[in-house]
């Protein structure tokens, strides 16, 4: 009998699904985000993934995310409005500047674009623990190294910045120039860098015995834990989704979509 | 798993990823700055471990910084093609033995650093006479553009060359000569992702040359690849540098444990 706190019983419909199938929609998501040209496919997958988030109750969550999004968007209205090529359908002379209507057409496409693609990474990352995703990848046959080596990268992240703080730190302590011009910041990069770098370097050692003393590149499978429910159905929505984001894509990009 | 993926390459792997993902986010979201230098684990490990390895690292690198919970964000995620193609190259050049010290003297050195400055100029020119620039049909280049790759073009052909004299190596070269393809390679693959799937602009520092160009009357795709062939081979070519004084740097003894590691440590020579 696993005790509860083991279990983690997820909360909500989509938060139980396995976290197999909500990469597999991730991934339509974002190939119909990207790959249905026009307007329709952006705009079917914000909602798809709004509507979602809804029902997971993640809704609120979204809107860090959804901001994250605002400097590029306001690059890619501001490029592309001013500076598209080949368009002649100016909306108004602003001194030197000529913004076209193709342009803001071309740039809202974009965005939305983006805030779809944006979105459905959001809603996954909401929805889908690290564990559990890297769990079910292995009980799929992703194998303890493609499971070890993506795990644990997420798991650096947080200490290699620390320590990329810590080291700034100590530099500084010893007349580094951070602040100021950006050559000087530039030049800060390096004693940055370099001992960062070369202290992770020496990590690897001591990991690679410590892996090894566990029995880490031993033959055959681990046992699971706590495994992650799978359900016909479920199956049957990953290959939908998958199959159909591919179909959808190829009709697009071959023209024989009829869609905005 | 084969040779090239032993266990102490799977434990470099992640900080090979940790180090692309805070390096390249310090540098593309923090300073601003028109380069990359999220590559420097994935050259790493391909130079360390082989070219799989090394396409490896740069794919889930990207993926990861895409997607990861916590992390995820930005327009990176599509771009895990490039990486994939930079560590696959990487390992090439690892094999090829061009990250070894060479250490040489006199004439050697002077013609290998002038050859290497040649070989920046000769680089920069196809950017100024593309004609995406200076056809004035498509609309020609501000000018100040010109004199800014002027400029990059001698500072970083002063400092390779430097670099060749005052360490006394000849592999300042091939290093030299390994990142700049690698970064034309980068440029030319990234540039359909960057102007099919993001319509050229991507939020780092290089929207500044994507909007340079475009004010010249570039279409898009034109745009993305001059960008990249102005940003990309100056970013891989300081990232094979930062790599080479990486290695060399580190004891024989440590590297000939990794897969390639004999063909680094000079006394292979």
């Amino acid at each position: 009998m696993v005790p509860d706190f083991v279990l983690r019983p997820p909360t909500g419909r989509y938060h139980a699904l396995n976290p197999g199938t909500k990469l597999v929609l991730a991934f339509a998501e974002a190939a119909i985000a990207f790959g249905v040209r026009g307007w329709t496919g952006p705009l079917v997958v914000i909602a798809i993934v709004v509507a979602t988030a809804t029902a997971a109750r993640v809704g609120r969550s979204l809107v860090p995310f959804a901001l994250a999004v605002i400097p590029l968007v306001a690059s890619i209205l501001l490029i592309n409005t001013f500076l598209f090529p080949g368009a002649t359908d100016v909306i108004a002379h602003i001194g030197p500047l000529a913004p076209t209507w193709t342009g803001l057409g071309a740039a809202l496409q974009a965005t939305l674009r983006v805030a779809a693609f944006a979105l459905s990474v959001a809603v996954f990352a909401l929805t889908t623990p690290t564990d559990d995703l890297l769990a079910d990848l292995e009980r799929r046959g992703l194998g303890r190294r493609g499971v070890f080596v993506i795990g644990a990268a997420i798991g650096m992240i947080p200490r290699m910045a620390e320590r990329a703080s810590e080291i700034t730190d100590s530099q500084r302590a010893r007349g580094l120039d951070t602040e100021g011009s950006r050559w000087r910041r530039i030049r800060g990069v390096v004693p940055l860098a370099a001992p960062m770098i070369i202290g992770a370097l020496s990590e690897v050692e001591e990991r690679t015995m410590a892996l090894e003393a566990r029995a880490f590149s031993a033959p055959g499978r681990r046992t699971i834990l706590r495994p992650l429910p799978d359900s016909t159905g479920q199956r049957a929505i990953r290959w939908v989704a998958g199959l159909g984001a591919i179909v959808l894509v190829a009709a697009s990009v071959a023209g024989i979509l009829p869609v905005p | 798993m084969n040779g090239q993926f032993s266990t102490r390459v799977i434990t470099l792997m992640p900080v090979a990823i940790a180090i692309n993902i805070v390096l390249g986010v310090t540098v593309q979201q923090v300073l601003k700055l028109p380069i990359y230098l999220d590559s420097i684990g994935t050259i790493l490990v391909g130079v360390l471990a082989g070219p799989l390895a090394g396409a490896l690292t740069g794919i889930l690198s990207n993926l990861i910084w895409q997607y990861a919970p916590g992390i995820g964000g930005g327009t990176i995620g599509p771009f895990a093609v490039t990486a994939g193609v930079i560590g696959l190259l990487a390992g090439l050049w690892g094999q090829l033995g061009v990250y070894r010290s060479r250490p040489a003297s006199g004439n050697q050195l002077i013609v290998a650093a002038v050859i290497a400055a040649l070989i920046v100029g000769v680089l920069v020119f196809p950017i100024f006479n593309n004609p995406a620039y200076t056809d004035p049909n498509i609309g020609g280049y501000p000018s100040w553009v010109f004199t800014a790759i002027v400029v990059i073009g001698v500072v970083v052909a002063l400092a390779i060359a430097g670099f060749i004299l005052v360490r006394k190596d000849l592999a300042g070269f091939y290093v030299a000569a390994a990142g700049a393809i690698t970064g034309i390679v980068a440029a030319l693959v990234s540039a359909p992702i960057a102007a099919y799937v993001f319509g050229g602009v991507t939020g780092s520092g290089v929207d500044v040359i994507v909007a340079a160009l475009r004010q010249g009357g570039a279409d898009v795709l034109s745009a993305s690849v001059g960008q990249g062939l102005i940003s990309d081979p100056i970013d891989k070519t300081i990232t094979s540098f930062v790599v080479f004084v990486i290695i060399a740097s580190l004891s024989p003894r440590l590297l000939a444990r990794f897969p390639n590691g004999e063909r680094l440590t000079a006394t292979a020579a």
